[in-house]
């Protein structure tokens, strides 16, 4: 038991209770507290293994942006009948079983592919600190740096990264933030009061 | 099972962070199936691309598996698109919620039925 | 076969036989003495006196008492005196379990002989004997504790017919209650009997005595479910009771006449001439199944004679051990008194079935081994999805009890001998325990409806703290780490391993749900057994009226629910100091060549593992957790839904109503029977007297009316039918194809998440059914 296995146990810990939190919680602002929980200590899980802009990439976008938006639907729709809304017993129920089943079923497909078993030789040890911020900005102007060894010749050729996706995503960005925009504007005609 | 019953002496491997994966990944599920709050539902699908995050992460870690089997980068970059893509899910799908809690006085989404056929 | 010789001055060889049959003629000897005291000047219209009646119920206590005393001293001389095998237990290690498959490839010591000689005619002998070994000795001692407990709770149950009896189920014309004198004695007149008949089913030396003594305990479980025969459902339940074992009877007699006419016998052990074991699995054979015994010419027709031979006799075991198709009748035979449901209706007669499977083991070639699993694994779900919906507390049990029935099949089925025949001694006490433990809460609310019950356990704290014993003990509570438990834990898991390693060896996707079922099952065991506790002990108090006037149980009930919580907490031990337990026990009575993997026949794929490798730890850890994991989600469930509240049971069984509805009608056998049976016989007595109106007269008018319908027919068919029909219909059908799937769009966003988890989850089984690597593991 070293400290990597005991930082993961910890952090995976709580990414999971504070996710069965945020199921079995009913109301709103309790949930989008615990999804907070959670979601910042996946960032510690994705720093453990290795990944340290992705993490960081979490916390900022996501515990950082997206969360607080998230809030700020809360806030702005958190009037007291539907902070807390009860769902039905039988509903509750189908979900919680079908839950368990998919549970299950991930569960067991993830312990039983020999591949993802536990190695003894991973790539690096755990003493070489990878930094990946500098390659990750450079897939995404097109050049592996990382990959300027890789042996199979269809790789190599390719090397040019991610510069088209990262196009498109940007684009897409753009879009969903005009349509965004457009959607949420102020109606105050419309609004009817229910 | 072996795994089950090593869990805390064997080292971590991607098995174990596709547990975590497949907890918060079925948490997301359920939360989409029984919240009636369509922020709650909003909530539920981050937990969702959370738990994919997860496994790409793993899976791309040289921390976790041998030389050839790793993915490296190409995990994390995916991850990375799904965090951005998730922000501009998050962006629009919020925008949908206040435009219906606008014209139906409510965020219920079990009112939201006209597409019943 | 007298296979242990001593020196010592007791020979068990004479004593036991000596011994059991004292204990076997005891009971029988309080039933004659009660019958001419008490019931023929009853019915010659005398009238016993409350004294006397108490002393009819001394008199058969003290009878079956002593049985007990006598039956534990025949245990005592058993360890002491024969040869101990030295058997494997769980935690030893391959090296041992090898030994042990060869030590045990010996016939295990049994003592058979006859006591009286009935009839002979040449080859063909009908006598009384006797077979004992160590199942014989365990069940006898079993089945005379059991019985003696319930005796001495009826004592203080039963108390009400020591006087005149108001009956309050029937009301009479004139408005009032139905009187009648107490039958106080003739309730002890029958436990007697049926202790008799029981102690006779397991020394009997043959299957001709064992199917006599089958029938006997029949006849007793007829009269004491219809002990109140003045209400219509008592008669109708042991009417019912007594039909549907005649079924299965009948495929006994079959499987009978097949050993019979084949191997010349029907004793289980050699005297003089050779028995059916020694037959059917020689020596000049390592004890392996020759099926050459049944004496044709083909070898086909051998192994055919002998798997029927097995499925007749596992007929007769479906009928008195209420397994699915025949399980209808042991719900209803609740209508008899609660402490005749503890004793015949779950410890033991029901158990007979389960008994006889596990004494005449050697004949079951592996085919009819996987029907009794079948019928096992199918019974166990069946009954315990029953069991989830029933208000009635009585019911519960019943179903429970089929479902555990179940359970001992599909071991059996499986190759666990021992899983099984443990599974019902350690059965016998948690669920008399629990009957007797519902009889004295129906004694102090007088109702069987859990509804009218609640927050009980401050009113009858010992009834409610041993049924809690009980419910634990059922589900198979336990620390799988420590390996400590009660004793439902051990023997659970001992099937649960057993399944399990059978599907290890059986690839094919059927058979793995022969290890799903029982999984499946120990949750909702664990998930009625605690609503029942629950709904029962916990809560607020449903009718306060009836909770106003609960009270205890008398001592004697109270202390008799002790002794038996203390069994089913310990009875799976091990003695401290020795490595004796129950299953070492019976471990020493396993027939011989039954320890070893085999495969069928007729279907070579199906592999019945030996029982020993079910506790290697690659088998049993997992086997071990998952069934620890099923049975406390059961426990939680039943506690979210009745003690924190989180889920409300009326909203689901209002969302599940389809289901719910097909659970508490039972799953519509008792419909579908009289559907398929008795309507089928009303049906055709209406044909036969209707048969001149209906087939005379129409024949005529029939050639009338033929003329004009030809000549209208060609004109309706061609244009109408022919040509506007297909066009309409075309359009009718793709109409109707729109609207039945229009009710799939109910435009809620949620359902269409559960839909797509319902696709992923079925897309998964889909695949892994035709495709092997994905669950097959």
């Amino acid at each position: 038991m070293n400290w990597s296995s005991l930082l993961f146990l910890l952090c995976s810990g709580f990414a999971g209770v504070f996710a069965i939190a945020v199921v079995l919680s009913n109301n709103i602002v309790r949930m989008a507290f615990y999804l907070v929980l959670s979601l910042a200590a996946t960032a510690g899980l994705f720093f453990l293994a290795g990944a340290d802009f992705v993490g960081a990439m979490q916390l900022m976008i996501y515990v950082g942006g997206t969360l607080v938006l998230l809030v700020f639907g809360v806030m702005l729709t958190a009037q007291s009948q539907f902070v807390s809304m009860r769902t039905s017993s039988g509903e509750l129920l189908t979900a919680l079983m079908l839950g368990g089943a998919l549970l299950f079923v991930l569960v067991f497909t993830a312990m039983n592919v020999p591949m993802w078993q536990p190695t003894n030789q991973p790539s690096v040890s755990e003493d070489t600190p990878v930094l990946t911020a500098t390659p990750i900005g450079m897939a995404l102007e097109g050049y592996r740096v990382d990959q300027l060894e890789q042996p199979n010749p269809s790789l190599r050729r390719g090397m040019s990264g991610y510069l088209f996706p990262f196009v498109i995503v940007s684009v897409h960005l753009l879009v969903v933030l005009v349509g965004a925009a457009y959607l949420a504007r102020a109606r105050r005609h419309h609004t009817e009061s229910a | 099972m072996p795994i089950l019953a090593s869990l805390l002496t064997e080292p971590i491997g991607v098995a174990h962070y596709m547990v975590v994966g497949a907890v918060l990944f079925v948490c997301g599920v359920v939360c989409m199936a029984t919240k009636r709050n369509a922020l709650g539902i909003l909530m539920g699908i981050e937990l969702v691309l959370n738990g994919a995050n997860v496994n790409l992460v793993a899976l791309g870690s040289p921390y976790l598996r041998g030389e050839s089997a790793t993915l490296m980068l190409d995990g994390q970059l995916m991850a990375m698109f799904v965090i951005v893509l998730a922000a501009a899910e998050a962006a629009v799908a919020l925008a949908i919620a206040l435009n219906f809690y606008n014209n139906f006085g409510s965020i219920d989404v079990d009112r939201a039925n006209q597409l019943k056929g | 076969m007298q296979s242990a010789r001593h020196s010592t001055p007791m020979n068990p060889a004479t004593t036991l036989p000596t011994i059991l049959a004292i204990a076997w003629l005891l009971p029988l000897a309080a039933f004659a003495l009660v019958w001419v005291g008490y019931s023929l000047p009853q019915m010659a219209g005398g009238r016993a006196s409350y004294g006397a009646q108490r002393t009819a119920g001394w008199l058969a206590t003290g009878a079956i008492g002593t049985s007990c005393v006598l039956a534990i001293v025949a245990l005592i001389i058993w360890l002491t005196q024969t040869a101990p095998h030295e058997v494997a237990t769980v935690h030893e290690t391959a090296a041992a379990h090898q030994a042990a498959s060869e030590h045990m490839a010996s016939p295990p010591t049994s003592y058979s002989g006859i006591y009286y000689t009935l009839a002979q005619f040449g080859k063909l002998r009908i006598s009384i004997g006797y077979y004992i070994d160590a199942l014989t000795i365990a069940m006898f001692a079993l089945v005379t504790l059991i019985s003696t407990c319930v005796h001495i709770y009826s004592m203080g149950y039963m108390h009400e017919e020591l006087e005149d009896m108001v009956d309050r189920e029937i009301a009479t014309p004139d408005g009032n209650y139905y009187h009648r004198p107490g039958r106080y004695h003739r309730f002890y007149q029958y436990l007697s009997l049926f202790s008799f008949s029981m102690l006779g089913l397991l020394l009997a030396g043959n299957l001709a005595m064992v199917f006599m003594f089958w029938e006997l305990v029949g006849i007793c479980s007829y009269f004491l479910i219809g002990f109140y025969f003045e209400r219509p459902s008592a008669s109708y339940a042991a009417n019912k009771a007594f039909i549907v074992n005649r079924v299965g009877d009948f495929g006994m007699l079959i499987g009978l006449m097949a050993l019979w006419s084949c191997l010349g016998t029907l004793d289980f052990g050699d005297s003089n001439t050779p028995g059916m074991f020694s037959q059917l699995r020689s020596e000049a054979h390592q004890y392996e199944l020759d099926a050459a015994a049944m004496g044709s010419e083909s070898a086909d027709t051998n192994y055919l004679l002998l798997f029927v031979a097995g499925v007749g006799l596992f007929c007769g075991c479906v009928g008195k051990s209420a397994q699915f198709p025949l399980h209808t009748w042991l719900p209803d035979a609740m209508e008899g008194p609660t402490p005749v449901s503890a004793l015949v209706h779950s410890a033991t007669m029901v158990a007979a079935g389960v008994y006889l499977v596990g004494r005449c083991y050697p004949i079951f070639v592996p085919e009819a081994l996987l029907v009794i699993a079948i019928v096992g694994a199918i019974t166990l779900t069946l009954a315990a999805t029953i069991a989830i919906t029933a208000y009635d507390i009585k019911r519960v049990l019943a179903y429970s009890t089929i479902s555990q029935l179940g359970y001992m099949m599909l071991a059996l089925g499986l190759g666990g001998w021992a899983a099984g025949l443990f599974h019902l001694i350690t059965h016998a006490f948690f669920k008399s325990l629990l009957f007797l433990c519902s009889g004295s809460v129906i004694h102090a609310v007088h109702t069987n409806d859990m509804r009218q019950m609640g927050g009980l356990r401050h009113k009858m704290p010992w009834t409610a703290y041993t049924m809690l014993i009980g419910c634990l003990a059922i589900i198979g509570a336990g620390i799988p780490a420590l390996g400590i438990g009660l004793s439902g834990y051990f023997s659970k898991d001992a099937i649960i391993e057993q399944a399990w390693s059978f599907a290890r060896v059986n690839e094919s996707s059927g058979y793995q749900l022969l290890m799903w079922l029982p999984l499946g099952g120990a949750f909702i065991t664990a998930c009625y057994m605690f609503r029942l506790w629950f709904m029962t002990f916990t809560g607020m108090p449903a009718n306060t009226e009836r909770y106003d006037h609960a009270h205890e149980s008398p001592r004697s009930m109270v202390g008799v629910l002790v002794l038996l919580a203390v069994f089913a907490v310990g009875v799976g031990w091990h003695v401290p100091g020795s490595k004796l337990s129950v299953t070492s026990l019976l471990e020493r009575a396993r027939p011989a060549g039954t320890l070893e993997t085999t495969t069928g026949t007729w279907l070579p794929n199906l592999t019945v593992p030996d029982e020993h490798l079910s506790h290697e730890p690659q088998i049993a850890i997992p086997a071990g957790w998952s069934a620890f994991a099923m049975a406390m989600g059961g426990l939680l469930l039943a506690a979210i839904i009745y003690v924190w509240r989180w889920l409300r049971a009326e909203e689901i069984q209002q969302s599940f109503s389809p289901i719910h509805r097909l659970f508490v009608n039972a799953w519509w056998f008792d419909q579908l029977y009289d559907w398929m049976f008795v309507r089928p016989a009303l049906w055709k007595s209406k044909f036969f007297a209707g048969i001149d109106r209906y087939v005379i007269d129409p024949f005529v008018n029939l050639l009338a009316r033929g003329t004009a319908f030809l000549a209208r027919a060609l004109d309706l068919v061609v244009d109408r039918k022919a040509v506007d029909g297909s066009i309409n219909g075309l359009a009718r059908l793709t109409w109707d194809f729109g609207n039945s799937l229009h009710r799939l769009q109910t435009g809620n966003l949620r359902q269409y998440v559960v839909f797509i988890v319902v696709g992923l989850l079925g897309l998964f089984a889909a695949v892994s059914l035709c495709w092997k690597y994905a669950l097959a593991g």
